[in-house]
């Protein structure tokens, strides 16, 4: 039976073969299904034991070097290529933690920065679990958007897995960074920012129109404006609130305004 | 995966030399602890803590020298936690309670979430055991903070830096030989690097505060 399972799925792309522990909990699912063979506790327990998970965090090292790295690189498009493209958890989950730490540890080094000489630091902790809502919607909610839209231009083979997996291994670029952004100066800030959506959109797009090469124009476009614009929300959403409490002012690198209202507000001088 | 009781190894455990009189033979029996003096019990307790511990400051590379620690228990990282939330929270003068809370779920919980890890990536770690080794290896970040806090007002930013950097090295030194003699060759890395993250996110608090 293994050998028939094996081979029908080659003919699809190779990027989609099983691994062992795949084929294996396959298996144990056909199993399953015969009603007779299940107990109560097996029918609706499963999700609760480890061995179902298991086959989401199938990496080794070198797997996951090999990701991320490429994932630094916005032009290859060979991400689905790495491993045969299995889809898994173990790298999207950490780096997404690594992600949380280091923007946590970004924004109480601007506001250490920015003490007064009397003042007594306190570690603002309070962002982080906000930082971990935000970080773990947005890798929630955004392969979902792409998933419904690849349904919709009726694209299957990208599954809702897939594209956690290359959503979560974009946001590497993010990880340094996030630790550079703690240099109070705004122009190099906005530059951050600009490279980090160029690079994540970039890299994302490019390794889609693997998948959509075959699909006329305009659906493509479609698809590729959509990754655009939800990845230009969420870095605003991102560089404002975060990283909004940066009082250019009071660290000498701006000279006093004293005419308009709206440029500290827009400066975040609260 | 042999687990001890999972209600401490060390507690409701004991052994006698029991005299059976009728028969004249000596037998080791468990013999139940409510009579002893409350000092053997502590003591005992005491004594286990400290002998882990000393494992943790000498950090063994060689697995077989670690395998005492498998006789998990947790007690150690409970006290080791309180004391380690509490030296940080005492210097915050506002959000002292926020700051215990926080330490105290964050190493109870990392611990919980990298032991997971370990388990799915497929390592032959049991799950009380592993979470009593990164508990314990929580003591060099410990006595950095308790350094920092009591002399605080002879150490610059950078004196800090180089104590609480030793001390991370150091548990994460002490944490590598347990976690990666379980896991494969191939996976080792990616297995002890949330330890990393883990005792790095618990170092930078000691540093800010």
């Amino acid at each position: 039976m293994l050998d028939n399972l094996n081979q029908d799925v080659s003919i699809l792309q190779p990027s989609l073969q099983m691994t062992d522990s795949q084929i294996q909990n396959r298996i144990r699912q056909m199993k399953m299904e015969d009603p007779d063979d299940q107990t109560c506790y097996q029918k609706f327990c499963n999700l609760f034991t480890i061995e179902y998970y298991r086959e989401y965090f199938d990496v080794t090292t070198e797997l996951v070097i090999a990701k991320v790295v490429n994932a630094f690189n916005p032009f290859s498009g060979t991400f689905f290529d790495i491993g045969g493209g299995i889809p898994e958890l173990y790298g999207p989950f950490w780096i997404l933690n690594t992600l949380i730490f280091t923007t946590a540890l970004s924004v109480n080094i601007i506001k250490y920065m920015q003490l007064q000489p009397g003042e007594h630091f306190e570690y603002q902790f309070q962002i982080v679990p906000i930082l971990t809502i935000f970080m773990y919607l947005k890798t929630l909610i955004v392969p979902m958007i792409y998933r419904v839209a690849l349904k919709c231009v009726s694209q299957d083979r990208l599954t809702l897995l897939h594209c956690l997996t290359i959503y979560g291994y974009s946001a590497v670029v993010m990880i340094p960074i996030s630790l550079l952004n703690s240099i109070p100066n705004p122009a190099i800030q906005w530059m951050l920012l600009v490279y980090v959506l160029f690079a994540q959109t970039s890299f994302l797009t490019s390794n889609f129109n693997q998948e959509l090469k075959y699909l006329p124009k305009e659906k493509k476009y479609m698809i590729v404006g959509l990754v655009a614009v939800v990845q230009i929300t969420i870095m605003i959403l991102y560089k404002f609130y975060f990283f909004s409490s940066i009082n250019y002012e009071q660290l000498g690198l701006v000279k006093k305004r004293t005419t308009t209202h709206l440029l500290p507000h827009i400066l975040g001088a609260n | 995966m042999t687990d001890n009781h999972p209600f401490g190894s060390g507690m409701f455990q004991g052994q006698a030399k029991f005299v059976d009189y009728a028969h004249m033979n000596q037998q080791e029996v468990q013999v139940n602890t409510l009579d002893e003096p409350v000092l053997d019990t502590l003591l005992r307790d005491i004594n286990m803590i400290l002998y882990k511990l000393s494992y943790v400051i000498i950090p063994r590379m060689k697995e077989t020298q670690g395998r005492k620690l498998r006789n998990w228990d947790l007690w150690g990282p409970l006290l080791l936690s309180l004391l380690l939330a509490m030296t940080l929270g005492i210097n915050s003068n506002q959000s002292s309670d926020t700051i215990f809370g926080t330490i105290f779920i964050i190493m109870w919980g990392g611990s919980a979430v990298i032991t997971v890890n370990a388990k799915l990536l497929g390592g032959q770690v049991s799950f009380f055991q592993s979470v009593c080794v990164l508990g314990y290896c929580v003591f060099p970040i410990n006595v950095a903070a308790v350094v920092i806090t009591f002399l605080q007002s002879y150490f610059g930013f950078f004196l800090r830096l180089v104590i609480v950097g030793v001390a991370f090295l150091w548990s994460t030194f002490s944490s590598l030989s347990f976690m990666s003699s379980m896991m494969n060759e191939e996976k080792k890395v990616i297995s002890v690097y949330p330890i990393f993250l883990f005792y790095m996110f618990l170092s930078w608090f000691c540093i800010f505060i």
